[in-house]
């Protein structure tokens, strides 16, 4: 009897899950089969969810991938991604070990900084940055958005490799220490191996937020041959008067490829990710 | 033995200087200063380009903001999507959590594909999400044709709470995915055995929710709450691509009227306050619930 109950229970959990996932996927779903119909079918009355087979075409794909520099723009949107999460991955690893295993004078102010920072909106200070950005010759230029996404990463990535930190035991250090290394040694050989799962959570954080930030880089990158995937996609858009959906969805659709692979890849990081700093809060 | 370690790791140790030196000038040129600058900038009518005195002028600035009504309506816009967003996405993303954390079967499978829109750039489900949206769209289809609940097409995305709404729902189909990893995390990180003692008391599930589960994942909630407020504050690209702020700047959300204020309008003392304001809306909650939850 009991064992019955249990059993419908599960049943019902399945169901529910399964409607759930149905509503989530759905959207991808249409975005992927709206960029397999000719592009002036794409607001026929009704919209279709799953295209004919006699309608899917690879137009927009050819049209797409003739008509804009795709692959310039993808090209520029790795190298600004990969570099900036390389970058915070090495600053705020440093950051992190210093501020967990030392005690060193401002150590709490710094701290304290980086926790406030991280409550105020990135964009906040788009106004003085911009003055930077011209200052340093930065404008139109890939370091431009790179330096500035590093920065706003530090913060966060600091706080929960901090949190990671704080958990290893020390003894590695010690016996690192007893051998005559030093506090660099110590950070090469105990910390970055043994914190790299957090590492790697943060990282692939920060490489999705610097793959997608469109505000800064539009503000920054201003000739065509210098675009990030998030720009060239609103230029795309409103260079084809808004309308023209099945080019614009064939775009996304290959912007997503980078990303769809390195989640199949990675999915265990990406899933296991932020699980660590958010449990302690 | 013991000593001579902590000596060593007291000691004002220079290398130490080699670990801080690249976060601190990162930090501090391109973070710190700016916050300060922007402080500054916000008591001048601040101009850009050579020749051109910046005045000082007080609060006006402030005055400004508050006296304008599209800065007030931002305001409301951005409340109006947090206040919609953030409980949502807590909710349905604590229930996933809640329905996959005893599910053994295709559980990997179930989180890989709601965590999906996780994963996909703002711009790319912002433009997907115009395109359902629009008059001819999906939605509008299925309300009409598939379930007769409304008549004809909805102009979603051409007045202002409509489309406020449909940015809201863009924001909480995205974020779903994201509060039910770190649910599930603290979920697992609850221990059996609590559980176990509550069947033997014989507790039913809600008792076994509120006074178990609850309590667990306090520190999760107050993460999950911060971090999503912020959000909420952060919200841009959504806008800016889904609505640009459209019908007459009826949509506009805080960041993307600053924007525009700034680079179209270059009015950028009343910018720089308008971030002030924003900035200091974050911190005043950030402080407040993190007093709130530690009080208990």
């Amino acid at each position: 009897m009991k064992k019955k109950r249990i059993k419908k229970a599960l049943v019902i959990r399945y169901l529910l899950l399964t409607a759930g996932m149905l509503i989530m996927i759905l959207p991808m779903v249409f975005m992927i089969s709206s960029s397999l119909r000719p592009n002036a079918m794409t607001f026929a009355y009704p919209p279709k969810l799953i295209p004919s087979l006699s309608e899917i075409t690879g137009e927009n794909y050819r049209y797409v991938l003739g008509n804009a520099s795709f692959f310039q723009y993808m090209k520029n949107t790795l190298l600004v991604a990969g570099t900036s999460t390389l970058l915070v991955a090495w600053i705020a690893s440093m950051l992190a070990y210093s501020i967990s295993r030392f005690q060193f004078q401002g150590r709490n102010l710094l701290y304290r900084a980086i926790i406030m920072t991280m409550l105020i909106p990135g964009l906040a200070m788009i106004l003085p940055q911009f003055e930077l950005a011209v200052r340093f010759h930065l404008i139109d230029n890939l370091w431009g958005v790179i330096l500035f996404y590093t920065a706003w990463m530090i913060p966060f990535s600091t706080f929960l490799i901090k949190g990671f930190i704080d958990d290893i035991p020390r003894e590695m250090d010690e016996a690192i220490y007893m051998d005559g290394g030093s506090i660099l040694t110590v950070y090469r050989m105990a910390i970055l191996p043994m914190a790299s799962p957090s590492i790697a959570a943060v990282s692939i954080f920060n490489f999705l937020f610097s793959f997608e930030e469109l505000a800064w880089s539009q503000t920054i990158l201003r000739s065509d041959r210098l675009r990030t995937i998030p720009v060239a996609l609103t230029q795309f858009f409103q260079a084809h008067n808004r309308t023209d959906w099945g080019f614009v969805l064939a775009m996304t659709c290959l912007s997503m490829i980078p990303i769809v692979l390195l989640y199949i890849l990675l999915q265990k990081y990406f899933i296991a990710g932020l699980s660590s700093g958010a449990v302690k809060g | 033995m013991a000593e001579s370690i902590k000596r060593k790791t007291k000691r004002q140790d220079p290398r130490l200087l080699i670990l801080l030196f690249p976060g601190i000038l990162m930090m501090g040129l391109f973070t710190f200063y700016p916050i300060i600058k922007m402080f500054i900038m916000s008591f001048f009518d601040w101009k850009i380009g050579f020749n051109q005195q910046s005045l000082f002028v007080g609060f006006q600035n402030y005055r400004d903001v508050f006296a304008d009504p599209i800065a007030r309506r931002s305001l409301v816009n951005t409340l109006y999507y947090l206040i919609l967003t953030v409980p949502a996405q807590i909710i349905l993303g604590l229930c996933v959590a809640l329905l996959i954390v005893r599910i053994t079967r295709f559980s990997v499978t179930y989180r890989l594909l709601y965590y999906l829109p996780v994963i996909t750039s703002w711009v790319v489900v912002a433009l997907l999400f115009r395109y359902i949206f629009s008059n001819d769209g999906l939605l509008n289809y299925f309300l009409a044709d598939v379930i007769h609940l409304t008549n004809g097409s909805v102009g979603w995305l051409s007045s202002r709470w409509p489309a406020m709404t449909a940015t809201a729902f863009l924001g909480i189909w995205k974020g779903i995915g994201w509060n039910m990893v770190i649910f599930l995390a603290a979920l697992q990180a609850i221990p059996k055995q609590y559980y176990e003692a509550a069947d033997i008391d014989g507790v039913n599930n809600w008792q076994r929710f509120r006074y178990i589960t609850l309590p667990g994942i306090r520190g999760t909630l107050l993460f999950a709450l911060v971090m999503l407020i912020i959000g909420a504050f952060n919200t841009y690209t959504p806008i800016a691509v889904m609505t640009e702020g459209n019908p007459a700047h009826q949509t506009e959300v805080v960041l993307t009227w600053m924007y525009t204020q700034t680079f179209d309008s270059l009015k950028l003392g009343y910018s720089a306050a308008l971030s002030f304001i924003v900035t200091s809306m974050n911190i005043v909650i950030a402080v407040f619930l993190f007093r709130a939850f530690k009080a208990k």
